[in-house]
């Protein structure tokens, strides 16, 4: 027996099932909500050599998102008692895969406000993608968030759509020398030379020029200026670099591996220095702390956050504990927290605004202080440029696998190990 | 003087491995006309085999190092047998696209499955121990992974020369179709080939472990500095191969101190295109 279809009958059932699949189909809910819906781009690196801390950064907007879209009254978090923003709008993100590459960062900017049509863009974690993609969104005057990139440089462009909630290097490269000074005063440390090593790159470059002028204007001679290329095979010609001029101090600007190999190298070659403070790097990323062990004790960074200071940011516990069910149990660290702090305050203001107006909202954004109990000072307010005003970190010392908290001492919850234990009695 | 021995020392060790590391290449390429362009990510896949060995079930790297040859033996047979035979034949830029791809796939696979996380085995039997000779520091993980890179490189040098399985790769190398005439089982020696090139780089990958983070893109620099090794050492020679890998870990090191650090990778690039430009066939090449 065999089937045929007239051709009436063919194009009365293609007409009901394109009408199915336009009203009734998955997309219908789309289309509908689009009308209430803002899309945010984020832009990471999830690949790459940088790539764990940028899947923590992504996860750290998604936990800000899910406390936006969603009634959380558990949580002391604006926003958090409401559903959506402006009268029922959620947010939805598109994520991106910057690599850690300024090109491809870039790129895919252009992609996400061409192509995907979001309203606002977050990122990008390395300064060097920041800079290329905040000028994608300067340019179609879009806002651009920017959770933890640090170079200074990237809010000295004037920019109107730029919003930067980490400090900078120049404010840590001022709080790493006033630790110095203060050290020389209280511990008689005579520390009176620094050493640098740092990625060649844009973050890296930044930070090791702010390092050394602050170094300089507090009478610091710097020994040694070591940059290397990141993802090396081996460090031993840079520790030796190091070793060789002997600083009392060093500063360190070296992301993920680098700085594990770093502290393994200086390890073999059975030297450190009496001190070692790094930038946003590798020393804040609690699971390369927990997987050097003892070795990554008495070295000191810079810190906005780790689950030590829940006693200065009550708020946070319970907002870690979304953040956790994304990351495997990984907590917030310093970076990632900047990023949630980045998402909930666009929201906070897109809400003030009242409009989706990309200009609008970033004339609120400069014009007032936002409540931020994810941060460490508990206030955002931007200065022109887009810098945080009220950014703050806190120089902490990896004692047996937790950051302490030693400078300023006003908030200090430790006494300093001074000088880092020598190798060989650990 | 010290200083200058204690550079030039971590410029051999580091040069030793590498060496192992383009040893496995060279043995590919010089047989096969093959560039396999996945080299850096066997030897990730071998760091990871021998990180989960020592993470599961506590077995050192200085022992899974063996697993991981026996493992990436089999991957490199199997990448023969899946994809290399298909392109022999055909233009070189076939296999090496297929490699590429190859390449692509095991990172992505490894992200994926492992995540971008730095895996770090701590108390190793040889992690941070060292021993000292006058001022001079070595570090005894980069040491034996030198040693081990040493014995692997000779028996391979013995296997190829001194074995009638050396002499029937020889003979395939130089005339697959001659060979053939003459009872050599090529596609055989072929699943070797690929399968002892994988097992060479294996080994180095199974014993870095115990000093090195282990993460989805670790094998980038190694294979690109493999590259460098054979074409400086000149297409097919294991000799060729090893020795320049110790120039590139001595000359890396010694313009990283001496030069500057961030000099490094300019130096061996740059010594690279030199030898390339004045002798293109290489240091060993014939």
């Amino acid at each position: 027996m065999s089937f045929r279809m007239s051709k009436g009958a063919f194009w009365a059932t293609l007409a009901v099932f394109l009408v199915g699949v336009f009203c009734f189909g998955p997309g219908m809910g789309q289309t509908l909500a689009q009308e209430k819906v803002i899309k945010i781009g984020t832009l990471f690196p999830l690949t790459g050599p940088v790539a764990t801390a940028g899947q923590r950064c992504q996860a750290a907007v998604q936990t800000a998102v899910e406390i936006i879209n969603n009634k959380h009254p558990e949580l002391k978090v604006p926003l958090a008692d409401q559903e959506g923003i402006l009268d029922g709008y959620k947010i939805v993100l598109v994520h991106a895969d910057s690599q850690g590459k300024p090109d491809v960062g870039k790129a895919e900017a252009e992609r996400l406000f061409n192509q995907e049509g979001v309203w606002a863009l977050i990122g990008s974690y390395n300064s060097s993608v920041s800079k290329p993609a905040s000028l994608v969104a300067e340019r179609m005057k879009r806002i651009f968030m920017c959770g933890a990139s640090s170079s200074a440089a990237l809010t000295q462009r004037d920019m109107n759509f730029f919003f930067r909630l980490a400090p900078t290097d120049e404010t840590e490269s001022v709080e790493f020398v006033e630790t110095l000074k203060w050290l020389n005063q209280k511990k008689k440390a005579n520390i009176e030379t620094i050493g640098l090593i740092y990625e060649n790159s844009e973050f890296g470059k930044h930070a090791a020029g702010e390092a050394k002028k602050a170094a300089s204007a507090a009478g610091l001679k710097v020994v040694a200026d070591v940059p290397f290329s990141p993802g090396a095979t081996n460090l031993n010609s840079e520790v030796q670099t190091l070793k060789n001029a002997n600083p009392d101090a060093v500063l360190g600007a070296l992301l993920g591996a680098d700085y594990s190999l770093w502290i393994r190298t200086m390890k073999q070659m059975a030297w450190a220095p009496k001190i070692a403070i790094s930038y946003c790097s590798g020393y804040q990323d609690p699971v390369i702390a927990k997987q050097l062990g003892p070795d990554a004790d008495f070295f000191m960074g810079s810190t906005a956050y780790s689950p030590q200071f829940n006693v200065l940011m009550p708020a946070v516990g319970d907002v870690e504990k979304i953040f956790k069910t994304k990351t495997g149990g990984v907590p917030f660290d310093g970076d990632s927290i900047q990023e949630a702090v980045a998402m909930l305050v666009l929201a906070q203001a897109i809400q003030k605004a009242g409009v989706l107006d990309a200009e609008k909202v970033a004339e609120t954004l400069h014009a007032n202080t936002w409540d931020s109990p994810l941060s460490l000072g508990g206030k955002v307010a931007f200065a022109k440029g887009g810098q945080n005003s009220k950014a703050h970190s806190v120089v902490t010392q990896l004692q047996g696998g937790e950051y302490k908290r030693i400078f300023p001492e006003e908030m200090a919850d430790t006494e300093i190990v001074f000088p880092i234990k020598p190798w060989n009695q650990r | 003087m010290e200083t200058f021995l204690q550079v030039l020392i971590d410029g051999i060790l580091s040069g030793m491995v590498y060496a192992l590391v383009a040893a496995g290449l060279c043995l590919i390429w010089g047989v096969m006309d093959v560039i396999n362009f996945a080299h850096g990510e066997y030897l990730m896949v071998a760091m990871y085999v021998s990180y989960w060995l020592g993470f599961l079930v506590n077995v050192d790297p200085l022992v899974s190092t063996i697993a991981a040859g026996v493992f990436i033996f089999g991957l490199g047979a199997l990448t023969y047998k899946l994809i290399i035979r298909f392109t022999i034949g055909k233009p070189g830029l076939v296999a090496l696209l297929a490699t590429f791809g190859l390449a692509v796939f095991l990172k992505n696979l490894c992200m994926n499955q492992f995540s971008p996380n730095f895996r770090i085995l701590s108390d190793t039997w040889l992690g941070g121990k060292t021993f000292h000779i006058g001022g001079i520091i070595l570090a005894v993980p980069q040491l034996m992974a030198a040693v081990l890179a040493l014995v692997v490189v000779v028996l391979l040098y013995l296997l190829i020369n001194n074995t009638r399985f050396g002499w029937a790769v020889q003979a395939t190398a130089m005339d697959r179709d001659a060979a053939e005439l003459v009872g050599i089982n090529t596609e055989r020696i072929y699943i070797l080939v690929f399968g002892i090139g994988g097992a060479c780089v294996g080994i180095a990958g199974g014993i870095m472990p115990s000093y090195l983070a282990v993460h989805p893109e670790v094998g980038s620099m190694f294979g690109l500095i493999a590259f460098v090794c054979v074409a400086m050492g000149g297409f097919g020679s294991i000799p060729g191969a090893f020795l320049s890998g110790i120039l590139v870990g001595v000359v890396e090191a010694l313009a990283g101190f001496y030069i500057a650090p961030v000099f490094k990778y300019v130096a061996v690039f740059g010594l690279y295109l030199a030898v390339v430009f004045l002798r293109p066939k290489g240091i060993f090449g014939w």
